[in-house]
């Protein structure tokens, strides 16, 4: 996986994974499980809205999650913009799943590779449904990844553009 | 159907020979066999009878999730195989755990287990994908390493796929070969690779999409921080400059680089050491690999690990202020003991292993040791605590004057260890195809009073400064090496302690130390050490320990987090989150009994298992001195299997359950049919 994709763009605060001098990922995969359950009470890999990728040979890990363009170009590409996938008063894009139609245009939109929206498929067209971090914007103890990673090689950037 | 937590609701019976699928009910089974290791008991126990070869197509390879797998519960990413086991002597039901991602991948592809049977008629290795499970032939991958082999399966079926997979050790039938998936997590101790070999089985690969629904969220969370109270703390890459047993370590010219990893999907602890940059038996690339426990002494085996008085270094007995677990000390997890604990000075009395003089400490060698085999798929311990000792103390004996393996048995030699492991992998020359057969059966061929029993001159005690005796074969019952047994490696545990391992040992079929590491609690220690064999509370402790164990290989939990004496219904607490059963300590004890009962008739079904057998299997061992020269004598070792037997519900006399026993469990059916076959004890009036 490359970031060919990405261009020098601006970024609002989002979740970022140490260097291996502060701290090395376990590959435990506690951000993925966490992040779906909290979201939506389950553990699957369609669910999970930050990707552990993992070296099977080289045991080494790199973490992937929505970048929080302050473009959001991803919220600019839904058609059901504003009731799908919605803007808050943070400047943080939600998916609104209700209205979400599985059209997967965020997905095509998202400027990264691999695109850090996830996507449940489905027989059923209804349950199609995008999968986006929101930053746990409305969860008190915040975002759940980082409160479970046990080697605390997650964190929030501490302002926007920075790592 | 009421919607499952936990489990996924479906085990696959997967024929090799006609390459047919069909579905079995998790519910078949669940929740009188709680999963994992209980459920193929249960299985195993229905479908396979006596007579039958660890290498016949009748022979079967059970795999199970636990109903924890996948559900973000810590440990439960831990699963479990179990088959007949060549390595085992004789061949016997045995099991075999292990970690990583495969587990988990197996149950969001819908299903909670494997049942394989049959032979393939050629190479193949089953590519499964929500739901759909396929043959596809292996003739491509036939022959490949591990890691290649794991390489050509990502890059077929997708960089996601998680598999396991055998490496030549597997295809050729060396019985010690292992299975092995993501973060070189192994199934290693009951020869499962050769069963694949055999079944012409070189790999499973998995996809899957779908979910695992824990029924308890708020309850998953919270195990997440309170199970073995994880550090949450960063855990920086090291540059460390010595390495060894710790206490022993030796420089390492240039240092190496040291991180930590998880074992298995959704554990909240690192307990596996990674070490980076390391030198490969096969190219010029450095690789990386883990170090998890009996590899750090491929680095270098002069001393054995140091004795830390009756609580520590392993653990075994504990207070509430000093509990941990074995193995988290090679991997440098333990905070130094609590000095306010009023028991202390008598539980920390610290002091040198034997020193054993096996071969130097060589970083680079060590490494190559370890590449060798984690590719070739390859149980480490029978390598490194057996085949290599053996050699080393055989050679310095004058025994092996007459064998030509087409090298001077040198151990010191990365060279020759090459060309060991070359000959023993590929069944090459009369004595390659030899120790492929294991040690166990090589050394009765080579005969045993010489290549087993002669006496190795080069034991050192340190605790009563003399030399010692110790057999030059370290082997212990069935066919397996010893392991924290009082002598050899891991030697340096007191006899209250080694008793209570051996007995353990005893009535397994593998080496068992693995998934059931000893504990008690540091009060019985005060009451039971002065007459181990005498006191029931040593039998009570091992019998905790067997139950644990098999509730860890069934919830599924790990021998790194449990037992936790303080904590006792931590695995009760773990089911009930992942399926909604209410569960409490008393009703699980009373699933891993009915499990262990389960195991026991098997082997008496099977195997002929009886107490003049296991007795005569365990007792040589322990002959040989502890490095404090004590051995335990024929009566006070029968007096605790007297004990044990009671405690148990066994018939003292034949060793076999009894009537009551079983139906005490719900197992009447299992009685009848051993009733039937003369082997259940008659009722006592």
């Amino acid at each position: 996986m490359n970031e060919k994709k990405q261009t020098t763009r601006a970024l609002g605060r989002h979740i970022v994974q140490s260097p291996p001098e502060v701290s090395f990922c376990a590959g435990c995969s506690a951000c993925e499980i966490v992040c779906s359950l909290v979201h939506d009470g389950v553990v699957g890999h369609a669910y999970s809205r930050i990707f552990v990728n993992k070296g099977t040979r080289s045991m080494v890990s790199t973490i992937y999650s929505c970048q929080h363009c302050l473009d959001h170009p991803c919220y600019e590409a839904c058609p059901r913009k504003d009731q799908a996938m919605c803007l808050d008063e943070n400047g943080i894009v939600y998916i609104n799943e209700e209205h979400c139609i599985g059209c997967k245009r965020c997905i095509k939109a998202c400027v990264f590779d691999p695109p850090r929206i996830n996507y449940v498929h489905s027989k059923d067209k209804t349950k199609r449904k995008a999968k986006k971090c929101d930053l746990c914007r409305t969860r008190p103890e915040g975002p759940a990844c980082i409160e479970f990673c046990q080697v605390s090689c997650l964190g929030l950037s501490k302002s926007e553009n920075s790592d | 159907m009421a919607e499952l937590y936990g489990y996924v609701g479906k085990i696959a019976r997967i024929n090799l020979t006609d390459q047919t699928v069909s579905i079995i009910p998790t519910t078949n089974y669940v929740p009188k066999y709680i999963g994992g290791r209980s459920i193929a008991n249960k299985i195993f126990w229905d479908e396979v009878g006596p007579g039958v070869k660890a290498f016949d197509p009748e022979n079967k390879i059970i795999y199970m999730t636990g109903p924890t797998t996948a559900t973000g519960i810590p440990t439960g990413g831990r699963t479990v195989f179990t088959t007949i086991s060549p390595n085992s002597l004789p061949e016997q039901y045995a099991w075999s755990g292990i970690g990583g991602d495969f587990g988990a991948e197996v149950k969001f592809a819908g299903f909670d287990g494997f049942i394989i049977e049959g032979k393939a008629k050629e190479p193949t290795y089953l590519f499964i994908e929500d739901g759909d499970i396929k043959f596809l032939s292996a003739r491509n991958l036939w022959g490949k390493l591990v890691h290649a082999t794991q390489s050509k399966l990502e890059e077929i079926h997708g960089q996601d796929v998680k598999s396991v997979v055998i490496g030549p050790a597997g295809e050729n039938l060396v019985r010690n070969a292992s299975v092995t998936t993501s973060n070189d997590n192994v199934a290693a101790k009951a020869g499962l690779g050769a069963v694949f070999g055999s079944k012409n089985l070189k790999a499973i690969t998995v996809r899957g999409r779908g979910t695992v629904i824990p029924a308890n969220i708020p309850k998953v969370l919270e195990l997440r921080k309170k199970m073995a109270e994880p550090s949450m703390a960063p855990r920086p890459v090291v540059h460390e400059t010595h390495h060894g047993i710790p206490g022993t370590e030796k420089p390492v010219p240039g240092g190496w680089k040291r991180a930590q990893v998880a074992c298995s999907y959704g554990c909240n602890q690192h307990c596996m050491c990674l070490m980076l940059g390391m030198k490969s038996a096969f190219g010029e690339e450095k690789v990386n690999h883990v170090e998890k426990c009996v590899s750090i002494v491929a680095f270098g085996f002069e001393e054995d690990v140091p004795y830390g008085g009756p609580g520590g270094p392993g653990g075994i007995f504990q207070t509430e202020q000093n509990h941990y677990l074995a193995c988290k000390l090679l991997s440098r997890e333990v905070d130094p003991p609590d000095t306010s604990d009023p028991y202390f000075e008598q539980q920390f009395t610290p002091g040198p292993g034997d020193v054993l003089n096996f071969w130097k400490h060589d970083f680079e060698k060590g490494s190559v040791i370890n590449d060798l085999c984690n590719e070739y798929g390859i149980d480490k311990w029978d390598v490194l605590i057996w085949l290599l000792p053996w050699l080393s103390m055989g050679k310095k004996e004058g025994v092996f004057d007459e064998i030509d393996l087409g090298m001077e048995i040198d151990v010191e030699s990365e060279e020759f260890i090459k060309h060991l492991m070359d000959i023993i992998v590929y069944r090459k020359g009369y004595y390659g195809d030899l120790l492929a057969e294991g040690m166990a059966r090589a050394i009765r061929v080579l005969g045993k009073e010489k290549f087993g029993d002669t006496i190795y001159h080069g034991r050192y005690s340190r605790q009563i400064n003399k030399r010692l005796d110790l057999p030059i074969s370290l082997e212990t019952a069935w066919g397996h090496s010893v392991h924290w047994q009082g002598r050899g490696f891991e030697a340096s545990i007191a006899k209250p302690a080694w008793v209570a391992t051996n007995l353990h040992q005893m009535t397994s079929t593998r080496d068992t130390q693995t998934i059931q590491h000893h504990h008690d609690t540091f009060e019985n220690y005060l009451e039971l050490k002065d007459d181990p064999c005498r006191s029931p509370l040593t039998a009570q402790a091992v019998i905790m320990g067997e139950n644990k164990a098999e509730i860890k290989d069934s919830v599924t939990c790990c021998d790194w987090q449990s037992p936790n004496l303080f904590w006792p219904d931590m695995e009760a607490q773990m089911f009930e989150a992942a399926t909604g059963i209410p569960m409490t300590e008393e009703e699980l004890n009373i699933a891993a009994e009915r499990s262990r009962l389960l195991f026991r008739a098997i082997t008496i079904r099977n195997y002929g298992r009886a107490r003049e057998l296991e007795v005569n299997a365990i007792f040589p061992i322990m002959q040989y001195p502890d490095p404090w020269g004590e051995t335990v004598t024929w009566e006070e070792w029968n007096d605790l299997v007297d004990l044990y037997y009671e405690q148990r519900g066994y018939d003292k006399e034949t060793g076999w359950p009894t009537r009551a026993t079983y139906e005490k469990y719900g197992l009447k059916d299992v009685a009848d049919e051993l009733e039937a076959l003369g082997k259940l004890p008659p009722a006592k009036k």
